[in-house]
């Protein structure tokens, strides 16, 4: 028979005292021990649902969710078929040919999720009389820097060109400060203060050279946002690159490309960041025809929550949600433009297409 | 008390509430060892015992001996013992999917490790969210959804349950409100993670400390994604990792009756085409395989029954 020495609560107080020994079995004491070590384990993630700890109901869920922001594409059709844009939680995976423009999508989002949110867009793009209109609801942050947003961008192509972020940058700024005159016009005006400089300061940078660095900087992601809690979006860029050549055992690639995935969507997970995977395509042969599909084949291919791919139609380009949970298949058209706010609506294009 | 038995190099150690010590001994010195105890029938022992002179002890030892050992493992079923289990315990549930259901004959049945297995976007996660919602909402049972892919997503949920009710406005908020509480997502990223909560559902199952409805339905996905990570390589840690799990989550639903989900997805076979991930060992794991595959570009989804325990093999055409 066992003895129970003490017994304490949570508060430290002793319950049962030594004097009360209890006669059970080895198989109830194990019981006891497991029931108390699963009940005093703090979990990481929010929650303590009855049934399971760490857990959320989907009712708490859906409250949550609403309050999540998202990253604007900058593109209101693409945001349409996004529901208003990448989903932080969230991994989303781009892919496309080589100069469809997924590294657009890449400073878009490093430089756009600092300030900008669809409402101001939709001010921005919207007829006058809405604009008015939202221009006296919307919410204002308090500060431009203070609302945070800042990027990490991983680069392993050494595709990222710091003259096409500052352009980028600087049409936003542009962007900004038409919304910050039109907002103030019944009130006092405010000088914004920015410099495309501190827009590109919000980013950072890593350039990675090989797959061991890329496993390494994936693993030291997670402390690296924990100690930069304002960081919004992880975008990769790309991600596939340094594993389609060089590794000669197929088996160690698919293990370690399904663990760096879990730990992106945990990354995710934890800190409510947007993570964004850049990914190329390459030809397949089925069927008696090729045709393209994204890299790294099918093993990689449930890794992310969301996927989006990019194509051209004839001469336009369209992006197409290919995989999410939540969201109906759909294409919308985009384009990329010279010397604007990057991606602008279809109707645009006449402005002036790269 | 302690009673030692001993054969050659094995000891099998029992813990008797045994107030007469002479009866074990006796036992110990007449039949010799574990072995021809257990290998001879209740009746065999009872008539070799009645022969001694000290046969009352001598059986009274035996039914106490027995007792202990039926106490160490689970109790022996008939098939009418199975087969009344199978009828009041083990019900279908709905899928809430009409196709679905008539493929399966009813729908998901408890006690069942039920497998999707498909390529990526063919409608695992949708289907996984049509049965958590339609059984969260008609059978007012708990669903425990372990996610992940971050793929739980609330709002579909909400749009599948409005989808299904046909109340006004004012009772469906309350009812959503209580239907989506009683769906519960815990995110996991490593299959140590999986089986530590799967454990500590397990006791509290079992001490039924918890309140509320009582659990139907647990989904795992995706396991492959957990365990593609640890199988193969030198060490064979991943694969008694993977049965672990598969095991773990068969032993709860067929002792607690609910009926456990998972989904895999699929790797490059032989000749270009596609096969389940995870292998052969894996194969014979679930109960019921699912095979979900839809055609390119087109809104249409097709299941097929790639294994079951009495259903032929079958095909349904569907839209998600």
């Amino acid at each position: 028979s066992f003895m129970i020495v003490g017994v304490v609560d949570k508060g430290h107080k002793a319950v049962l005292k030594p004097e009360d020994k209890l006669k059970i079995s080895e198989n109830e004491a194990l019981e006891i021990l497991k029931a108390a070590s699963h009940g005093c384990r703090l979990d990481s993630f929010e929650g303590s649902h009855a049934i399971v700890n760490g857990a959320q109901t989907a009712w708490e869920m859906l409250h949550d969710e609403a309050m999540l922001t998202r990253i604007t594409t900058s593109c209101t059709d693409l945001d349409n078929i996004l529901g208003g844009g990448i989903s932080c939680k969230e991994v989303t995976e781009i892919g496309g040919v080589p100069g469809i423009g997924k590294t657009q999508f890449g400073y878009l989002f490093a430089i756009l999720d600092f300030c900008i949110n669809l409402e101001l867009l939709l001010l921005l793009r919207g007829n006058r009389n809405y604009r008015i209109q939202l221009a006296v609801n919307v919410q204002i942050p308090a500060d431009y820097g203070g609302l945070g947003g800042k990027a990490i961008y991983i680069d392993t192509e050494g595709s990222f060109m710091v003259e096409r972020a500052m352009q980028i940058a600087e049409a936003c700024i542009k962007d900004m400060l038409e919304y910050d005159g039109l907002l103030r016009k019944d009130s006092q005006t405010r000088h914004l203060k920015m410099q495309p400089k501190e827009l590109l300061g919000n980013i950072f940078y890593f350039r990675i050279c090989s797959y061991t660095e890329q496993i390494a900087m994936i693993n030291f992601l997670e402390k690296f946002v924990s100690e930069h809690k304002d960081v919004k979006v992880v975008i990769i860029d790309s991600i596939t690159l340094h594993f389609r050549q060089d590794f000669d055992d197929m088996a160690l690639r698919t293990r370690v490309l399904s663990g760096m995935a879990l730990k992106l969507m945990k990354l995710a997970k934890t800190f409510s960041l947007a993570v964004v995977l850049l990914n190329q395509v390459t030809t397949k042969y089925s069927e008696g025809s090729f045709h393209l599909s994204l890299a790294l084949g099918d093993s990689w291919s449930h890794a992310c929550t969301n996927r989006v791919i990019l194509y051209w139609n004839g001469n336009e380009r369209y992006a197409y949600i290919d995989k999410s949970p939540s969201l109906r298949s759909a294409s919308a058209p985009y384009s990329v433009l010279y010397n604007f706010a990057v991606l602008c609506n279809h109707a645009s294009r006449k402005l002036g297409e790269i | 008390m302690l009673a030692h038995f001993y054969q050659g190099q094995q000891a099998l150690l029992l813990k008797t509430g045994c107030s007469n010590p002479t009866s074990n001994e006796l036992l110990f010195f007449f039949f010799g060892s574990v072995e021809d105890l257990l290998i001879h029938d209740l009746y065999v022992l009872v008539a070799l015992a009645e022969q001694q002179s000290n046969s009352e002890r001598l059986k009274q030892g035996i039914t106490q001996v027995l007792s202990i050992i039926d106490g160490q493992h689970q109790p022996w079923l008939n098939g009418m013992d199975l087969l009344e289990d199978a009828q009041q315990n083990k019900h279908l549930l709905s899928t809430g999917c009409e196709r679905i259901d008539f493929l399966l004959q009813g729908g998901l049945r408890e006690g069942h490790l039920t497998e999707l297995v498909g390529p990526s976007s063919s409608g695992k996660t949708q289907v996984c969210l049509q049965v958590a919602s339609n059984v969260a909402k008609e059978y007012s049972g708990s669903v425990v959804f372990f996610d992940t892919g971050n793929s739980f997503s609330p709002k579909r949920i909400e749009q599948i349950l409005g989808q299904l009710s046909d109340h006004s406005d004012i009772e469906s908020n309350k009812i959503l409100e209580q239907v989506m509480s009683n769906i519960v997502c815990h995110p996991v990223f490593d299959i140590f993670t999986l089986l530590d909560v799967l454990h500590q559902l397990e006791s509290k199952l079992r001490s039924q400390v918890y309140g509320g409805s009582k659990v139907r339905l647990l989904i795992v996905d995706s396991i492959s994604s957990l365990i593609t990570p640890i199988l193969g390589g030198s060490s064979a840690q991943g694969h008694a990792l993977m049965i672990a799990a598969g095991f773990l989550l068969k032993e709860l639903a067929h002792r607690h009756n609910l009926s456990a989900v998972v989904t895999n997805h699929m790797v490059g076979g032989e000749g270009g085409t596609l096969k389940p991930a995870l292998g052969e060992s894996w194969r014979s794991m679930p109960h019921v395989r699912l095979h979900l595959f839809r055609d390119s570009k087109s809104s249409i989804c097709n299941m097929s029954i790639l294994r079951h325990p009495y259903i032929v093999s079958a095909f349904a055409h569907m839209i998600l």
